[in-house]
């Protein structure tokens, strides 16, 4: 799966973003499956709206972002959710789990969401044992930490087919032996599923053996 | 763990879940007053058109031309014309049809035991439109008896009229039968002498009566030469009550007894009430499905940030369709199977109740019925299922 962004300019941003050099805004640029791409982006510079551009739910940008050849706006909702599903997964700055559910549920919220999930329910409390929030898994979203929402989050995404990951600050809560655990874990299943990850953050960082980095 | 146990967690119907109950009470009610109207219908069909409550003969209306004050004294506009005759036959509610034979003759009854004699008159109609049976209602030609049928009316006015009034004795129908009044027919200068017997007495025919045969005859050997056109005609009919008589007759300005389709009337204020009953329950219906697609709005409303979230993860919209739906439908289906319950029962009440009184209706209800509960799920499933989508889509 290709993306394809072209001339991307987001509306908001638009003065700004003319104003200073960018390697993403308002050039060609392709991610070629399986790369592991970094980008990193000061505060202010738009990684959070590049995120939600890429993931498709948010609309405000000229030019064009196309996956395998199409651009996004002219995929129905159906097939959208098809490829949230099975082709791009996502960690989200703000996590965004469900307060309602508690940890173990929101894992299992997205490893069912495919009546045919990709993997058991022991993957789920494989993966909280590597990143060692086990002991949360029956609490309600809304009393984790930060940082142990986050790690659910990562969990959560890993839960399904991707051939993209997308990840947003993945690891801002975390301290550099959960980060490290958390980005060694990913790297493994990108790389069981040959498939490739998008990942912005505000620093340089040697957690992974980037394809290529840009800077915001 | 299945994904709409979790979803469960998430959207919660129970809101407003009290407006729900109360849809799905109206639904009820709904179905209910349509079933009602539709069964109503049904039983009254069957009630009057079902071979088991088939009256043991049709029903024989006398029909003639209203007389009226412009009329009087032009007996030529009080006959049928041809044409109307055979617009009369082609009418859907006659099963058969006869002109009654008016008599082109004088006609004067002598009785001589009681010492009196009087004008009188005859009309014949064919033997099949006759309420009586006897032996001897036949005539041919020599015989000097003939046999006479008279209204039961007359001996009743007689008996308890004129008898009791006059100082008369009364008279039974067994004494008026064995009595032999001379007949004298007569035209100009031709006259006929016979002798009467009173052979039944009619309560369907209002005249008095003489075989076709005599009557032919008569007509043929005393009459003045012109055929008379007929004014009084005799239909048979299965549905005396038919609305669709009632209104030909009206139409024409035809005249019949009013006491013989008195029915139609009953029947008119009958279909007038199921047709309320029935535009009510459709009214109902329809506030129903409002209520409910409010109910699906409010559900939806109230977990937009929810339902976008989902949609966020991947949750496709059909998916979140389908939950939502069965959170709805297993509620619909009862509320359709209490009604057609209720209506089953109901059906089995009434067609013993009425089966007491001689009518039979099913004691099942109808396939309509089935048929209508089967069609309102079907819409309240599809208004459903468009709330739900319209919706969700408004959040995707």
């Amino acid at each position: 799966m290709q993306i394809q962004l072209s001339a991307v300019v987001p509306v908001p941003l638009r003065e700004r973003i003319l104003q200073r050099q960018s390697d993403i805004w308002n050039r060609d640029v392709t991610f070629q499956p399986g790369q592991f791409i970094k980008i990193k982006a000061p505060s202010g510079t738009g990684k959070t709206t590049l995120v939600h551009y890429l993931y498709h739910i948010r609309y405000d940008y000229t030019g064009s972002i196309s996956v395998d050849g199409k651009p996004w706006q002219d995929y129905n909702r159906d097939q959208l959710s098809a490829i949230r599903q099975r082709q791009v997964s996502v960690v989200f700055q703000d996590l965004r789990l469900f307060d309602q559910l508690s940890a173990l549920e929101n894992i299992e919220l997205k490893r069912v969401m495919d009546p045919q999930p990709y993997y058991p329910q022991e993957k789920t409390l494989e993966f909280a044992e590597r990143l060692g929030v086990t002991h949360v898994l029956k609490q309600s979203g809304a009393t984790l930490s930060y940082g142990e929402r986050q790690r659910i989050a990562i969990i959560r995404a890993l839960m399904q087919p991707f051939e993209w990951l997308m990840m947003d600050e993945p690891f801002s809560h975390l301290d550099d032996a959960n980060a490290d655990k958390a980005a060694r874990l990913i790297a493994e299943e990108c790389h069981a599923r040959k498939a490739g990850f998008i990942l912005t953050d505000l620093d340089h960082d040697q957690r992974f053996d980037y394809t290529v980095s840009y800077l915001l | 763990m299945q994904f709409n146990e979790i979803l469960k967690k998430i959207i919660h119907t129970g809101v407003g879940r009290g407006r729900f109950w109360m849809a799905s009470i109206g639904l009820g009610i709904a179905m209910l007053l349509i079933l009602v109207a539709l069964q109503v219908h049904t039983n009254f069909n069957e009630l009057l058109y079902g071979s088991r409550n088939q009256n043991e003969r049709a029903d024989y209306l006398v029909v003639n031309k209203k007389i009226t004050n412009d009329m009087m004294g032009k007996p030529e506009l009080t006959v049928f014309k041809p044409e109307e005759l055979k617009d009369i036959a082609a009418q859907p509610f006659v099963e058969d049809f006869s002109i009654i034979t008016a008599a082109q003759y004088n006609v004067r009854l002598e009785a001589d035991q009681l010492g009196f004699s009087t004008l009188a008159f005859f009309e014949s109609v064919p033997d099949s439109f006759i309420d009586v049976q006897s032996t001897d209602w036949k005539w041919q030609e020599g015989q000097q008896i003939v046999p006479i049928i008279v209204p039961r009316d007359f001996t009743n006015m007689f008996n308890f009229g004129f008898a009791l009034g006059n100082n008369m004795p009364q008279f039974s129908e067994e004494t008026i039968k064995t009595l032999s009044p001379g007949i004298v027919v007569s035209q100009g200068m031709r006259t006929g002498r016979f002798l009467g017997r009173i052979v039944g007495f009619s309560d369907r025919i209002s005249t008095v009566l003489v075989p076709q045969s005599f009557m032919d005859w008569a007509n043929n050997i005393y009459s003045t030469g012109a055929a008379k056109a007929p004014s009084r005609i005799i239909v048979k009919t299965k549905d005396p009550s038919s609305t669709v008589l009632t209104n030909y007759l009206e139409e024409h300005k035809y005249v019949t007894d009013e006491e013989k389709t008195k029915y139609s009337k009953i029947r008119g204020i009958v279909q007038i009430i199921v047709s309320a009953v029935g535009f009510f329950g459709l009214v109902l219906l329809m506030f129903a499905l409002l209520v409910f697609s409010m109910f699906i709005q409010l559900v939806i409303e109230s977990y937009r940030n929810e339902i976008r979230l989902l949609i966020t993860l991947g949750a496709s919209p059909g998916q979140l369709q389908r939950y939502l739906l069965k959170q709805f439908i297993p509620m619909y289906l009862v509320t359709g199977v209490v009604a057609f319950v209720a209506i089953t029962g109901l059906q089995w009440w009434a067609s013993g109740l009425l089966a007491k009184r001689n009518m039979f209706v099913s004691e099942w209800p109808g396939i309509m019925s089935l048929v209508a509960t089967v069609a309102i799920l079907a819409l309240v499933y599809a208004v459903n299922w468009f709330a739900v989508r319209k919706h969700i889509a408004e959040h995707t």
